[in-house]
C-alpha cells in the first residue's frame, strides 16, 4: 500500500472554497482538495510518498522536464484560484505528512494568513525587467588630450578614457534604472527590485539593469503595462520588458513551510 | 528549500516562452523564480576534450557557490538550507 | 548557500571539442583565451595605480608602451591564427563569458 503526503498550493478564505477549487487537478493529476480550519482553508492535493517524499523530491529537483512540468501544474492551480478571490500562493514543493499538520499551519498562523489574504485581495504581480546595451551607452573616443611623443602614455591614457567611460555608462544606466523603479513604485501597491536573472539563462547579451516585481491592483495591470511601455519610449537607449500578471508570489510574506 | 542548481545548457529551456493564456507573458526562467522558494541558481561544467576524450572537467558548482554566500542576496540564497524538507 | 542537498539540474555537458585536425587551433584559441585574459588584467592593475598617483611618467610610458605592444603582438598572433575577437573567449557558463564581449 503506498504511503500518501500533502502537497500544498495555496491558502485562502474558507468561504467558497471547495467551489473554487471544483474541478482542478495538481501536479499528479491528483483533484484538488481543501483543508479547512476557523475561518482559513489550504488547498492541497494527495500525492505519493514515492514521488514527492523528502527524499524523491530531492532527487525530482535535479530534472529540469520534473520540476518544470510540476512547476506549471502548481503555477496552474494556483492561477486558477486567483481569478476567483485572494490568494495566498505557496512556494512549490511544500509538502506535509497529512492533513492534521496542514491544519496546524492554518491554526499557528490565522492572524499572519489573515492579514496577507486582505492585503493581497484584487491583486495581481507584473515583472518589469530593464536591458541596457552598453555598447549604445559608451562614447566615442575623442581623443583630445596630445601626450606628445610619448606614444606608451598615450595608448594607456586612452585606455583609461575608454574603460572609464564604459564603466560611467554603467553607472548611468543603475542611475535609470532607480528612477525607474520610483516610478513605477508609484503605480504600484508594492514592489521589489531582485537580483538580475542570470545572463545564461536570459538568452541575452545586453545587461539587465533592473529585475523588478509589483503588486498592482487586478484591474490596473493593464494601465501598469501601458506606463512601463510609455517609460519605455522615455528612456530610449533601454529596453523595457513586462511578465505576467502572476498570482502574488513575491508578495505572500515569509515563505509557509518555515 | 534551498536553490535548485542549474547544470549546463539549461539556457534555451529556460526562456522558452510557456503557453500564453489570456495575455498572460510567462517564460519557465521565470517562473521558477517565483515558485522555487531559492530561485534558480546556476552551476556550470566545462569540459575541454580531444577526439572524444574528456580531458580537463571544470566545475563551477563550488565557485557559484561561494560567490553566492558571499552575496547572500534575497531571492538567491536563503530558505531551508538542508533541502527539501517535509513536515 | 548551496552544497550536496541542492538539486541539480542535469543538461548535457558544454564540451570544447576539437578534432585532430583542429587540435593545434583549438589550443592556441585556448592559450590566447588566457592571454588576452591576462593582458586585460594587467592592464587594468596599471590603470589603477595611474588613477592612484603611484606611477612615476617614465613607469607609465614603459609600462603604456608595453602594453600596447603585447596588444600589437596579440592582434598578430590572432590574425595568423584566423581567429576573430570573439573566438577568444571562454563560456562559463553561469558566470558568462570570461572576457568582456561588450567594446572598451
Amino acid at each position: 500500500m503506498s504511503v500518501d503526503v500533502v502537497w500544498v498550493y495555496a491558502v485562502i478564505h474558507v468561504g467558497r472554497a471547495e467551489s473554487r477549487v471544483s474541478g482542478l487537478r495538481g501536479v499528479a493529476g491528483e483533484p484538488v482538495q481543501v483543508v479547512a480550519s476557523d475561518d482559513l482553508a489550504a488547498v492541497v492535493g494527495v500525492v505519493s510518498l514515492d514521488e514527492y517524499g523528502q527524499d524523491a523530491l530531492r532527487r525530482n529537483l535535479e530534472d529540469l522536464d520534473w520540476v518544470s512540468q510540476k512547476a506549471r501544474a502548481h503555477d496552474a492551480v494556483i492561477s486558477a484560484i486567483a481569478r476567483s478571490g485572494a490568494v495566498i500562493p505557496v512556494r512549490m514543493a511544500t509538502v506535509y505528512l497529512d492533513d492534521g499538520r496542514v491544519r496546524d499551519l492554518l491554526e499557528n498562523r490565522r492572524r499572519e494568513f489573515a492579514a496577507t489574504l486582505s492585503r493581497l485581495s484584487g491583486r495581481a504581480e507584473v515583472g518589469v525587467k530593464v536591458y541596457a546595451d552598453p555598447a549604445s551607452l559608451t562614447m566615442p573616443d575623442e581623443g583630445c588630450v596630445d601626450h606628445g611623443t610619448r606614444s606608451g602614455t598615450s595608448y594607456l591614457m586612452r585606455r583609461r578614457r575608454e574603460l572609464a567611460s564604459r564603466e560611467e555608462a554603467y553607472r548611468a544606466a543603475a542611475v535609470e534604472a532607480d528612477r525607474i523603479h520610483t516610478t513605477l513604485m508609484r503605480h504600484a501597491v508594492d514592489g521589489k527590485r531582485k537580483p538580475p536573472p542570470d545572463r545564461s539563462l536570459s538568452g541575452r547579451n545586453d545587461v539587465a539593469v533592473l529585475n523588478g516585481t509589483y503588486l498592482v491592483d487586478s484591474d490596473a495591470v493593464e494601465f501598469f503595462r501601458e506606463t512601463v511601455a510609455a517609460l519605455a519610449m522615455s528612456t530610449g537607449r533601454m529596453s523595457m520588458e513586462t511578465t505576467g500578471p502572476w498570482p502574488p508570489y513575491s508578495f505572500a510574506g515569509e515563505p509557509v513551510a518555515e | 528549500m534551498a536553490a535548485v542548481l542549474v547544470r549546463g545548457r539549461a539556457g534555451r529551456r529556460m526562456t522558452e516562452v510557456l503557453s500564453a493564456q489570456e495575455d498572460r507573458r510567462i517564460s519557465l526562467v521565470d517562473l521558477l523564480d517565483r515558485v522555487l522558494a531559492g530561485g534558480v541558481v546556476i552551476s556550470g561544467e566545462v569540459v575541454l576534450s580531444i577526439a572524444d576524450v574528456d580531458l580537463v572537467v571544470i566545475s563551477l558548482r563550488t565557485l557559484v557557490s561561494s560567490v553566492g554566500s558571499l552575496m547572500s542576496v534575497e531571492g538567491i540564497t536563503g530558505g531551508d538550507h538542508d533541502g527539501p524538507r517535509v513536515r | 548557500m548551496t552544497g550536496p542537498e541542492c538539486g541539480d539540474l542535469v543538461a548535457p555537458r558544454q564540451r570544447i571539442n576539437s578534432d585532430p585536425a583542429t587540435v593545434e587551433r583549438g589550443l592556441v584559441s585556448l592559450v590566447l583565451t588566457l592571454v588576452e585574459l591576462l593582458r586585460q588584467l594587467m592592464e587594468r592593475q596599471a590603470i589603477r595605480r595611474v588613477d592612484d598617483g603611484l606611477l612615476t611618467e617614465e613607469q607609465i610610458e614603459r609600462v603604456g608602451t608595453t602594453l600596447m605592444l603585447l596588444e600589437e603582438k596579440m592582434v598578430e598572433l590572432r590574425e595568423h591564427f584566423d581567429l576573430r575577437p570573439e573566438d577568444l573567449n571562454i563560456d562559463l557558463g553561469p558566470l558568462g563569458p570570461l572576457l568582456p564581449t561588450d567594446p572598451a
